[in-house]
């Protein structure tokens, strides 16, 4: 029989997307709903004068125009309690809700958002990082030392618009570039990047004797309960969140979004009540990647060995912290990445800016930190007149390097068979020698997400095992494909014969989402952890039904048998059934988090992520070639070498190099929001926004490398997150040797490369 | 205001305003829901369907310009818990479905071009759904479902 793990089995909830009947977030629809709109301030800061709501109030179908007023007043945030329901009395950000319009139809209750009279008086704008931490700067939240942290954290270094500062400074780094024979110095921008899920964000609320329901496409549901319930003032167990079909969300659908709005407006009204996004209405309101501006430096001997770093990173947050205080610990975890440096010095802060609040996306920071990183490595090669490959595997990290945290990674020597390995697809010397052309190379170490999750297994008589979990199908088949191959593997089934279940608040334990590629790892493991005591329930009562001792037994075929006595076999159907009134029905509960890591706390402050677990390695290279006359880029190869510990699924894995590449392109070199001096986005549209189509993207090649882990489900590691993490630094890379001029932004326009090629080769 | 119209073969009469767009009759009156709507704009693709066998963006088209039209939607490729068109399955055989909702608008562009073209080259396939977005799959399995329902080499 074809092993349940390793091998690609069809996803089963492919056959209702293709038929049209899979209902996602923006389908679900219950009796009796109202809809409702925001009404968002048009302008990046001010402060509100009135807001007149008569003329909607009287529009047709409109049941109730709420506002700050009809919330509880309460701030509240992700782990900053920084963001209020409803502005009241200032707005920090263009899009930032003021007031919503509850009607009986969609249509009736967009066009009575928008006849809402605003008044607002403008106030200064912080547009940009740079115009946040400036001396004088105006506060974008004047009362930012009042403000709580959220329950379960300490507090940490924040001052002005500086929401998170993580500082780390290791003993030495002053005279290590003292004694350094050359030094570099290098500047990196990044725009936004836009998660743009084809399904926008929509909620449905409902409220019921004192409980409210959110019906969600969201990829971690158990936050929505929680940062909902902050919101509204009631107890986390007061929300019940129930998961639909997911339109993709990268990132974006981690944090609440019309959820608390929706569950709000259910108990003003006494209906459910369902909201959407219109996409420009999204797109601007999205909590993005943020952008960023990273200054490194470093010291090199003269035969290249890297002997200090200097890595100070400022990110932008946007109005309100939202994620950006824990993604600030990134920083400390890239400055090293790959190569071994010598002392090394961090600061990353996250700044207010009159802005939409960023967020999470895929790899979060990770893909400009190492944009910056990697192109700069390319520079620390060139000073010293080095091959780049060559450079990076006399600097690349040998097994036991100690991270920034004084986290030790046991097996980072893996990075070197990582970069042999994407050799064998095509040698690095052969690349990017045609005219025009050029080759880029870089790695990444990253991580795979540690937060707990739990599964229960449920042997039904008629020999089917459903998996519950509260655990997101975000598209990845992380649940359809990597969760159920495990579980099915685990009692000796066919994966068609395994279903799981949606997420539900109420009826799962808590699941920590879809992020970080940790739902194979974590869920799988808490599966197998659910494994073990159902196997043992099932040996018990099959060896009853057999006659035979339950160390006799092993598990094949859907079925228990007699080992070395093909004759002697009962389904696990049969023995399900006979469990039924014999102790009752057979389930069986696992749950796992990545266990505490050791790391120093004194090395760091700020340091909200503290460790780095399960990591992976990753090699990328791409070759390009640049139109001259155009200054369009050409991706003509693009190959991925990566470490997975195990792979569950083959074809999921692919998907997961293929679209992460994808997107990495579109990062790189395409896609941007720019912020105008008025705080609002140039692109408001998909039409603006340039989203990578199928003839931009190659066919990625790939190799994967196997080291199983001793943690993770058959040796599983994280493996759907980071192959976009390396992709706009390699592609940089390629830009720069194409071009021989400076490549220092994402995305990289064709005025960049333009630019780049009227320099002279070699002063890059 | 009536509107006349047939949607996967069978003849329809609602209601629809001036304004209404052809997605608004098909996902809010005759809720057929398999028809996505993903931008309003006719940017993303998610809600092409087949006007006299021609995809179109139905977001952005006048419910009235259908009057008369046979519509076609993912939910009339293949009958109700009947066999799957040649390209459903495909997309399911190639793992072409991730979150799946670009996938309806994808099915609807990619079976105009096999009608008119059994045998696309990749490349054609390419440049045929370049007004349907997807964001999860970095498209190469997409194309990989074409050349697999029309019985071509994948290239894989």
């Amino acid at each position: 029989m074809t092993t349940a793990v390793g091998n690609s089995f069809i996803r089963p909830d492919a056959e209702p997307k293709v038929r049209g009947e899979a209902v996602y977030g923006v389908d679900f629809e219950i009796g009796g709903t109202l809809h409702a709109a925001l009404v968002r301030s048009n302008v990046a800061s001010g402060r509100i004068r009135s807001i007149d709501s008569d003329a909607a109030s009287a529009m047709p179908g409109v049941r109730l125009v709420a506002t700050a007023a009809d919330a509880p007043k309460i701030l509240s945030g992700l782990a900053l309690n920084d963001q209020p329901l409803f502005a009241s009395e200032v707005v920090r950000f263009e899009g930032e809700p003021i007031a919503a319009v509850v009607a009986d139809t969609l249509v009736q209750a967009r066009a009575a958002a928008a006849a809402v009279v605003v008044d607002i008086d403008p106030l200064p704008v912080v547009a940009t990082v740079d115009d946040g931490v400036a001396d004088g700067a105006p506060l974008v939240h004047e009362d930012w030392a009042s403000y709580q942290v959220a329950p379960g954290h300490p507090d940490w270094p924040r001052y002005g618009n500086v929401c998170s500062e993580v500082v780390v400074d290791e003993a030495g780094v002053d005279e290590a570039f003292a004694a350094a024979d050359v030094i570099v110095e290098d500047e990196f921008r990044a725009d936004r990047q836009y998660q743009a899920y084809l399904e926008p964000k929509s909620a449905t609320g409902m409220w019921e004797s004192g409980r409210y329901t959110v019906h969600a496409s969201h990829q971690y549901h158990w936050s929505i309960r929680n940062r909902t319930s902050a919101a509204l003032g009631v107890k986390p167990s007061d929300v019940r969140v129930i998961g639909h079909y997911m339109g993709g969300g990268f990132g974006a659908k981690l944090d609440v979004g019309l959820e608390p709005y929706a569950a709000l407006l259910a108990r003003l009204t006494g209906f459910p009540v369902k909201m959407i996004n219109e996409r420009s209405e999204d797109m601007i309101t999205c909590n993005s990647r943020d952008g960023g501006v990273i200054r490194v430096r470093s010291g090199l001997s003269k035969d290249g060995k890297i002997v200090a770093r200097e890595y100070l990173v400022d990110m932008d947050a946007g109005a309100y912290a939202g994620d950006t205080v824990y993604l600030t610990s990134i920083p400390v975890y890239v400055a090293d990445g790959p190569y071994a440096t010598g002392p090394t010095r961090v600061r990353a802060r996250a700044v207010y800016t009159n802005t939409t609040p960023t967020g999470a996306f895929r790899g979060v920071s990770g893909t400009y930190l190492y944009f910056a990183l990697e192109r700069h490595t390319d520079n620390l090669a060139n000073a010293v007149g080095m091959d780049r490959r060559a450079f990076r595997l006399r600097n690349v990290l040998e097994d036991g390097h100690e991270m920034l945290n004084g986290q030790v990674l046991d097996d980072s020597g893996l990075l070197k068979e990582v970069f042999e390995a994407v050799d064998e697809l095509a040698p690095w010397e052969t690349l990017g020698k045609g005219p025009n052309q050029g080759v880029g190379i870089a790695a990444t170490v990253w991580l795979t997400n540690p937060l707990p999750g739990s599964a229960t297994l449920r042997l039904e008589p008629d020999g089917t095992l459903i998996v519950v979990t509260g655990a997101a199908e975000i598209g990845t088949g992380a649940v359809v494909l990597g969760v159920r191959q495990i579980a099915a593997q685990e009692l000796g089934m066919d994966p068609a014969n395994v279903t799981t279940t949606m997420p539900d608040t109420d009826v799962q334990g808590f699941d920590g989402g879809a992020q970080g590629s940790r739902t194979t790892h974590i869920v799988g493991r808490a599966v197998t952890e659910a494994a073990v005591g159902m196997r043992e329930r099932v040996f018990q009562q099959a060896a009853k039904l057999l006659g035979a001792a339950p160390d006799e037994l092993e598990l094949r075929d859907d079925g228990v048998g007699v080992s070395g006595d093909p004759g002697r076999r009962v389904t696990l159907g049969e023995v399900a059934g006979a469990a039924m009134f014999d102790g009752g029905p057979i389930t069986s509960s696992g749950s796992y988090g990545t266990p505490a890591i050791k790391y120093d706390p004194d090395r760091a402050t700020g340091l909200l992520f503290s460790t780095f677990p399960t990591p992976t390695y990753h090699v990328h290279v791409a070759e390009v070639e640049v139109d001259p006359d155009t200054g369009g880029v050409t991706v003509l190869r693009y190959l991925v070498a990566q470490e997975v510990g195990k792979t569950i699924s083959p074809a999921g894995l692919m998907g997961q190099i293929q679209g992460g590449v994808a997107q990495g392109l579109g990062y790189a070199l395409w896609e941007t929001i720019q912020i105008g001096d008025d705080g609002k986005y140039r692109q408001r549209t998909l039409e603006s926004y340039r989203l990578p189509i199928a003839l931009d993207v190659p066919r990625v090649e790939v190799v994967v490398l196997e080291h199983p882990v001793d943690t993770g489900p058959y040796g599983a590691k994280g493996a759907a997150e980071p192959p976009i993490v390396p992709v706009a630094a390699v592609i940089g890379n390629a830009i720069a040797d194409a071009t021989g001029g400076p490549i220092t932004r994402i995305p990289i326009t064709p005025e960049d490369v333009l630019d780049a090629l009227k320099h002279e080769k070699g002063t890059r | 205001m009536n509107l006349s119209l047939t949607v996967n073969g069978a003849a329809v009469t609602v209601e629809a305003d001036g304004a209404d767009t052809l997605l608004m009759v098909l996902r809010d009156r005759l809720r057929l829901t398999g028809t996505k709507e993903g931008c309003t704009e006719g940017e993303c693709g998610a809600c092409t369907v087949l006007v006299d066998g021609v995809p179109v963006d139905s977001c952005i088209l006048a419910a009235h310009s259908a009057a008369g039209s046979e519509v076609q939607t993912v939910e009339g490729l293949a009958d109700r818990g009947g066999a799957l068109s040649p390209i459903q399955q495909a997309f399911i055989d190639n793992f072409s479905v991730q979150c799946g909702f670009c996938t309806p608008g994808f099915l609807m562009t990619l079976t105009a071009l096999i009608a008119e073209d059994p045998t696309p080259e990749e490349e054609w396939v390419k440049a045929a759904v370049s007004g349907n977005l997807c964001r999860c799959t970095g498209y190469t399995t997409i194309v990989d479902a074409v050349m697999a329902a029309t019985g071509q080499e994948v290239a894989r």
